[in-house]
């Protein structure tokens, strides 16, 4: 090749590896971005006067007579609706047969709807689900449901070579000159007032019960039990770990049996974590019995079992990188191989072991397959410290799961799906980030 | 004086003695992971045993009819093996050429100023959990693969060749250029250039439009899974091989860049050859990854237990083998003891059976990469 080319095909092969990175951001940025921008909707959002009213009887939060004067507000922008469905239903009476049994359903949806927007119609009995008992308490789900009052969604499957097509037409074409025809336009002008939205900051979504499945409130059980599990399992793998990682920075030499520990280490490493849960099925809670049950208890000793070659590496490595003059000069004050590790190499290690045991730490938290057979429920109660010996526990990654895919209404819960998912990010990344930093610190103090 | 520094003959034994009881204690304690693999092994086995004792081994890897909650249950577990499979062979295309590109990159080309912001994007895309990838898949990748299918599998198919036949396209004039006289050599060099690129903007346009016109049926699919499983696993490629590069070392480099070499023919002829065990650890280590990883499948693939038509077709649902012991336990821990409760121990088994002898690899091959170095 002449040089003309060889210079060009290195350019380029510049150039393609400068792609290669950016395409790695690129994904990085792609997940990140949904999740940061849907995520922060579970915290600030336009709140309803339904969510307020909520808040109040629920959690005792707000002030009273501003709730009570607001509530009033809004029944009085909302009778004119409520009006409509009863002149409607006064009218249906006196009808003849044919035509009450044609608007029949179509009106019941209707006021299903508006119940599903507005809550339950003034006057009647409370109902027995909370998810009932209140209108939309969301603004931007405010909107679905009042879409889906305003037009009947269908699919015109007209043209059989494609796929169905999605149409809305106004609903008010099926009530067109009846009574009730007056409650669309109401609906479309005044739903503001209905609902009185405003931009709501819910912190405490992190911190509050959930209520109905996770329909309402926050993730404080799962996040506790995400915490629990997490330190559980530090608290069984850290002490495990640092001891094996002295053994095998200072003692272990090179014999048959260092290299089989190093290699059984690293399969562990390579152990699926799905196999790990079954392994904590089959022994802690099936032979050993820790727990009559799935147990917060069987869940962290199978994260301590998965989390524990990355402690024992990672603490390996930082032991190994004190100096040996550390070392040196201890010995030679008269110390003894044991007293110089536990005076001196490991307080100068400590800041490294550090960080693989945050680093762990934010591993277990995310893990989900380990504990789904061993410690995780779909809907539990915070724990106290002592349940956790015997109980299972929500956790976050078991729940974003859970709610994503096997909850009954899926759609309903995007925002605390992406809440909780923000919050486990978040959390993982937090953790990272104080590791880093130390570990810059660390490489600091030891270079100069 | 003298006499109180030695120790007497008793106290150098004791003290002998507490040191091998240390020693010793240290030993027993770090082999817990010994002790902890053995386990593993004893208990799965125990809980497989009984399956492939009534069921036998045959109608398990042979057979394609899963169905393991009828009256008359079926075992046949050989769709869900080529689902892991091809979920696994997805994930390696995506991670492998790019992680071990990225690696390069990061060992030999990036200024140390924007490495150092590298490797924290790395370790971010490391440190995400799983669960969070999956949730990905399935609420934003699926939807959006199942309304605009065909048009973005296009755009990718576009932006990863496109930087591939630009440079194809540069080096291909460059090489005319040479052989043409003096006189003309830019003009030649820039016509076969430009001629060579309409020839790869050609062949771009027309895979483009042919996978335009694919129509996804439903976003969680075999291709799902592999796009995010091999994100996942871009980390894991990215920084064993880069250690494997950066271990190489600079008189190796410094001996091919004073030859006359550039950075492209030292790092393809020289550092890449002598890294390539390391290589092939990371790259064992990040399929190791795809097999066992549970969430994103199990959340992505559409856990269909059939094979798909032809079986190459990513864009069918698949089902593999972590997604279904993560999703058949709860209901088979009902009928403990029972077959249905037993096969999923058999598939850990394969699962640990394949991850045991991978890792095995991995091992060897860094073990000749360090004896290679010394």
């Amino acid at each position: 090749m002449d040089p003309g080319s060889r210079k060009t095909f290195d350019r380029s092969f510049t150039a393609v590896g400068y792609f290669s990175i950016a395409l790695m951001a690129a994904a990085l940025v792609v997940l990140l971005m949904p999740i940061f921008a849907k995520g922060s909707g579970a915290f600030v959002f336009r709140g309803t006067v339904e969510n307020r009213r909520l808040m109040l009887e629920k959690f005792g939060r707000g002030d009273r007579a501003a709730i009570e004067a607001e509530k009033a507000a809004a029944a009085a922008a909302r009778a004119p609706v409520y009006e409509a469905i009863a002149r409607f239903e006064a009218a249906l009476d006196t009808a003849d047969a044919e035509d009450r049994r044609g608007y029949r359903s179509d009106f019941r949806e209707v006021r299903e709807l508006v119940a599903e927007l507005l809550g339950p119609a003034p006057g009647r009995q409370t109902p027995v689900l909370i998810r009932d008992q209140y209108g939309q308490t969301r603004w931007d789900r405010a909107s679905v449901v009042l879409h889906r009052i305003l037009y009947v969604e269908d699919y015109d499957y007209s043209d059989a070579t494609k796929m169905g097509v999605k149409v809305a037409t106004p609903r008010v074409e099926r009530f067109r000159g009846t009574a009730l025809e007056p409650l669309f336009g109401v609906l479309e002008r005044d739903a503001r007032a209905m609902l009185r939205p405003r931009t709501t900051f819910y912190w405490r979504f992190l911190f509050d019960q959930s209520f109905d499945a996770h329909i309402f409130g926050g993730i404080w059980p799962e996040l506790l039990g995400t915490f629990y599990l997490a330190v559980g399992a530090m608290l069984f793998a850290v002490p495990l770990g640092i001891v094996a990682a002295i053994y095998l920075a200072e003692y272990a030499g090179e014999s048959a049996f260092v290299s089989m520990l190093r290699t059984c280490i690293s399969s562990l490493a390579g152990v699926p974590s799905i196999v790990f849960g079954l392994f904590g099925l089959a022994f802690f809670i099936n032979t050993l019995r820790v727990s009559p049950s799935k147990s917060v208890l069987a869940g962290s000793l199978t994260l301590a079992l998965l989390i524990l070659p990355t402690v024992i590496r990672a603490s390996e490595e930082a032991i190994k990188s004190v100096p040996v003059a550390y070392k040196e000069a201890a010995m030679s004050l008269g110390a003894s191989r044991w007293r110089s590790i536990v005076t001196v190499i490991l307080p100068a290690a400590l800041p490294g072991v550090l960080t693989s045991v945050i680093i762990s730490m934010g591993r277990a938290a995310g893990e989900t397959a380990p504990i789904i057979f061993t410690a995780a429920v779909s809907v539990g109660k915070p724990l106290a410290i002592w349940q956790t010996l015997s109980q299972p526990t929500p956790a976050l990654p078991w729940n974003i799961y859970n709610l994503a895919t096997e909850h009954e209404a899926v759609d309903e819960i995007r925002h605390v799906q992406y809440g909780m998912v923000l919050t486990l990010v978040v959390l993982v990344l937090l953790l990272n980030l104080a590791a880093i930093v130390l570990r810059a610190r660390v490489s600091k103090k030891l270079r100069g | 004086m003298h006499e109180q520094l030695l120790m007497t003959k008793g106290a150098r034994r004791r003290s002998r003695l507490a040191a091998l009881f240390g020693h010793s204690v240290l030993a027993a304690v770090a082999s817990s992971s010994i002790i902890a693999l053995l386990f593993i092994f004893y208990f799965i086995v125990k809980d497989a045993v009984p399956f492939f004792r009534f069921e036998g081994v045959r109608e398990f890897f042979g057979s394609v009819r899963w169905y393991p909650s009828r009256e008359e249950a079926e075992f046949g577990a050989l769709a869900i093996f080529i689902g892991s499979a091809l979920v696994t062979i997805g994930a390696s295309v995506v991670a492998v050429p790019l992680g071990v590109l990225a690696a390069l990159c990061l060992s030999d080309i990036l200024p140390f100023s924007v490495r150092q912001i590298v490797k924290p994007v790395i370790e971010m895309l490391a440190a995400i959990p799983s669960v969070v990838y999956g949730f990905f898949a399935l609420v934003v990748f699926a939807p959006l693969l199942q309304s605009h299918g065909g048009s973005l599998l296009a755009a990718g198919a576009i932006v990863v060749l496109l930087p591939f036949a630009l440079v194809g396209s540069a080096i291909a004039g460059n090489a005319a250029g040479a052989r043409a006289p003096e006189a003309s050599r830019r003009a030649v060099r820039v016509g076969a250039g430009l001629a060579v690129g309409a020839l790869f903007a050609a062949g771009l346009a027309a895979l483009a439009g042919a996978l335009g016109r694919l129509t996804v049926g439903s976003g969680t699919n075999a291709l799902n899974a592999s796009i995010i499983l091999g994100v996942m696993a871009l980390p894991t490629v990215v920084s064993v091989s880069e250690d494997a590069l950066v271990a190489v070392g600079r008189d190796l480099r410094e001996g091919s860049y004073a030859l006359g070499a550039t950075r492209v023919e030292t790092l393809l002829r020289v550092v890449v050859p002598a890294a390539k065990s390391g290589i092939l650890a990371a790259v064992i280590l990040g399929v190791m990854r795809a097999i066992g990883e549970t969430m994103v499948v199990w959340m992505a693939s559409g856990n269909a237990a059939k094979v798909p038509e032809p079986w190459f077709n990513l864009l069918e649902p698949v089902r593999t083998l972590t997604a279904t012991i993560a999703g058949d336990m709860g209901e088979a821990d009902h009928v403990y003891g029972s077959s249905r409760y037993h096969v999923l121990f058999a598939m850990a088994l394969c699962l640990l059976a394949v991850a045991f002898v991978m890792n095995l690899l991995s091992e060897l091959a860094v073990r000749r990469l360090r004896r290679g170095r010394t």
